[in-house]
């Protein structure tokens, strides 16, 4: 009864996660008093500041990604969780079950590792693919961390997990407390 | 032994005297820290106030911080100014607006704000333009002028009030006489109008004509009447023959009085404007004698009185604004001008001979008490208006007070013979007057108002919402619209103009319309076209179209004026000028172009060398 709970929530977290931001990125900077700048990952790409971020972008040289493929797998591995976690609600509380839910709940660990660790990739391809012509000079490639704050130039840039992350992490928790074996 | 009491004074002289100097100093010192700490408003920290202050012959309003005093904006309104890009190009319709009104200069007097329930909303502000009979309306979301009228029937707009408490006109005093009709040199003949104009549509609704020279403005706090100071009730054309008369008046109008003739046809129709004849319309209009030649008018936040000013009579003249009788005439000083209130029921007024501010109780001099004046304090010098903070709206703030003075003289360093005008910063929420601080100002505030910022900043908009045909980035163009005629479309944006050429012919009008496409607040950029007679002005968001002729053959660099960036200096571009006859091609400019992405040769790899 309590996995069962536990999992159906864990599934209505995970789907709450395909409608708001994942990932959030922070940019301020002395001349931005009271604007601090926002972009917001989400599952169809990039919003925010965008058109600001950009125009700022070519005086460092950074890309700023437009396509991100990985979102479409992550929107991909999202649904499938959604089904695993509604089936792992359905499949009672049996041995055969248990190991279902077991197996479910790595699988949305290693998801959410796998989701983190493209992140800082990219952080990182941010930091270091920079255009060599870029009008400013004396920037280091830089990596921001996954979670937390980087300086780069005038800026200081907050890395953050957004709703969805934290959404995504509650339905990985549920799933977890939802698979340890029940007291007999 | 002799020498010793001597000695004895002596040193007790010295050292009395240095003592007393250096209690002085001290004194004076901390009374400046006391006024210093008054008016310090620290890096990064806002002013409590807006100031409002007409900029006189620099055809302007200056915005002015209080209590600091510092300088924060002049808003162009009657004449072009390149660095905001206002009125600067034939096809801005502000220019076309003050060419066909009287010219590209005016001289601004009093700034009225739109009100709403006898308090400033942040609408509107209206400024007079006195040379050439115009009214401009300010914006107070953006800061600028959109609208300049050009009132008919009148010469030399001078006085001007907004109707309380819910801005129902805007009173505009016709201060030189005309004939009514054509070329009569005969004085005796020559009439002026007072004139009520619609805040939104700005047009001219009904004027009421006023014999002699209609001064200052003000109207009473229930929208009943408009009242007028008038001078030269003589109708005299010189100085001399102008104060022969013992008393002139103020002129009283009764506002739905003069409503009512309109709407019965009563008015006669001029330049598509009722006037209406008081002598053939009694109880519109009230002259209430006061000493002649008075100046200003001001009426009681509270609405019960309106206060003349004697000018050349030392009194200022107490009348009642509901039933129009003078309740009473206390002497305040020589040369009184203008008065302003606090909240608690001080009355203030300028004396332009004593260069003096006087303080005194309204309540004490209407009941003829013999102790009205409570204080007096110096300005430098020879004041005109003044205005304390929300005296000429209901609620009064008590706290500050602007003394507008004519003359600095000594008051700052010297300057040549143009020397600055000086306002000065009184202290007014205690019994007595404290001088706080002075700030000059290029010429000439005459007159001042004010908003808090409390209320007038949520209002402001930081950025423009881009109108409808906006050019948008990616949809630039350079196209030929006719044999002699070529369109550019172009964006700005950090750091480059796009596109950044185009090429036109000799003898083309160039029409170019130019959108600024940042979207975050104070990112400027200028467009200057060299030898072009060209510089604007695009806040972010702002579209603005010019035609030009493309002029001589030639290449001519666009620059940004305002500076934007680190890339700023290179935000730049090309107009090329083909010459009208042959085949000549200017070098493939094409080919020029676009050395992003390459190594050019010759830069060096480090270093912006800027």
């Amino acid at each position: 009864m309590r996995a069962r709970v536990m999992y159906i929530a864990a599934a209505a977290f995970a789907a709450a996660a395909l409608v708001v931001p994942l990932w959030g990125f922070s940019m301020s900077a002395p001349q931005y008093p009271d604007e601090t700048l926002h972009l917001q990952v989400e599952r169809n790409g990039i919003v925010g500041d965008v058109h600001e971020i950009e125009t700022l972008q070519h005086y460092v040289g950074v890309h700023f990604p437009t396509e991100i493929p990985e979102l479409k797998w992550a929107t991909r591995a999202i649904v499938a969780s959604v089904g695993l976690l509604a089936l792992g609600a359905l499949v009672g509380s049996g041995a055969a079950a248990h190991v279902y839910r077991v197996l479910c709940a790595a699988a949305l660990v290693t998801f959410l590792l796998a989701s983190a660790g493209a992140v800082q990739a990219r952080l990182y391809q941010v930091g270091h693919d920079r255009d060599p012509h870029a009008p400013l000079r004396g920037m280091r490639d830089f990596t921001p961390p996954l979670v937390g704050p980087a300086r780069v130039g005038n800026f200081t840039v907050w890395s953050f997990p957004h709703a969805g992350a934290m959404m995504l992490l509650a339905a990985a928790a549920l799933s977890v407390a939802g698979s340890r074996k029940a007291r007999a | 032994m002799k020498r010793h009491p001597f000695l004895l004074v002596a040193a007790t002289v010295v050292v009395t005297l240095a003592t007393v100097h250096t209690m002085g100093c001290g004194a004076s010192r901390s009374l400046r820290s006391l006024a210093a700490e008054k008016v310090y408003v620290a890096p990064g920290e806002l002013d409590k106030y807006y100031a409002f202050l007409s900029g006189g012959q620099s055809g302007s309003v200056f915005v002015v911080g209080v209590p600091s005093g510092r300088l924060i904006r002049e808003i162009p309104v009657f004449e072009p100014r390149a660095a905001y890009g206002y009125a600067m190009n034939d096809n801005d319709p502000r220019r076309q607006e003050l060419v066909a009104t009287g010219g590209v200069w005016g001289d601004t007097h009093h700034p009225v704000l739109s009100e709403t329930d006898g308090m400033p909303d942040g609408k509107y502000l209206w400024i007079n333009d006195l040379a050439n009979g115009r009214l401009a309306r300010i914006r107070l979301d953006y800061f600028e002028a959109d609208r300049i009228l050009k009132l008919p029937n009148m010469q030399g707009a001078h006085g001007i009030a907004v109707v309380s408490p819910n801005t129902k006109y805007i009173v505009v005093n016709g201060e030189f006489e005309l004939p009514t009709d054509g070329l009569v040199t005969n004085p005796a003949a020559y009439t002026s109008v007072v004139s009520f104009v619609d805040p939104d549509a700005m047009q001219v609704k009904f004027q009421v004509r006023v014999n002699g020279n209609i001064d200052i403005a003000d109207t009473s706090k229930d929208g009943r009447y408009s009242f007028s100071t008038v001078y030269n009730l003589e109708q005299g054309r010189d100085m001399g023959s102008m104060i022969q008369y013992d008393r002139d008046a103020v002129a009283a109008i009764d506002i739905p009085a003069a409503e009512k003739a309109v709407a019965a046809g009563r008015g006669e129709m001029r330049n598509g404007v009722p006037i209406l004849d008081p002598e053939q319309n009694p109880g519109v209009l009230t002259l209430i004698p006061v000493p002649k030649n008075p100046h200003g008018i001001n009426v009681t936040p509270d609405g019960r009185y309106a206060i003349a000013a004697g000018k050349l009579s030392p009194t200022v003249t107490i009348i009642d604004a509901h039933t129009l009788k003078i309740v009473a005439e206390p002497e305040v000083g020589l040369g009184p001008l203008h008065t302003t209130f606090d909240d608690r029921g001080n009355a203030f007024t300028s004396l332009f001979l004593d260069s003096q501010v006087v303080k005194w109780n309204i309540d004490k001099a209407v009941k003829g008490a013999p102790d009205y004046i409570v204080d007096r304090i110096n300005v430098h010098y020879n004041i005109g208006h003044l205005q304390a903070v929300g005296g000429d709206h209901m609620h009064p703030a008590g706290d500050y007070l602007i003394a507008l003075n004519k003359l600095s003289k000594d008051m700052y360093v010297p300057v040549g013979p143009d020397l600055p005008e000086n306002q000065e910063i009184i202290d007014i929420s205690g019994e007595k007057m404290k001088m706080l601080a002075s700030f000059p100002t290029p010429p000439e505030p005459h007159d001042a108002t004010f908003m808090a910022v409390s209320v007038l900043k949520p209002l402001v908009h930081q950025t423009y919402t881009p109108v409808d045909d906006a050019v948008q980035a990616g949809k630039e163009r350079v196209v030929r619209t006719g044999p002699h005629a070529v369109a550019v479309d172009m964006t700005l944006i950090r750091s480059a103009y796009t596109p950044d050429s185009f090429q036109v012919r000799e003898g083309d009008q160039v029409t170019l319309k130019i959108t600024n496409v940042e979207t975050i607040r104070d990112m400027i950029h200028g467009f200057a076209l060299p030898d072009h007679n060209l510089n604007i002005a695009l806040a972010p968001g702002y579209t603005k179209t010019m035609t030009f002729d493309a002029g001589k053959p030639g290449v001519y660099w666009y620059y940004c004026t305002n500076f934007c960036s680190a890339l700023h200096l290179e935000m730049r571009g090309r107009m090329l000028v083909q010459p009208k006859e042959g085949t000549v091609t200017l070098t493939d400019w094409h080919a020029a172009e676009n050395v992003k992405g390459q190594v050019v040769p010759g830069v060096p790899s480090t270093g912006g060398g800027k």
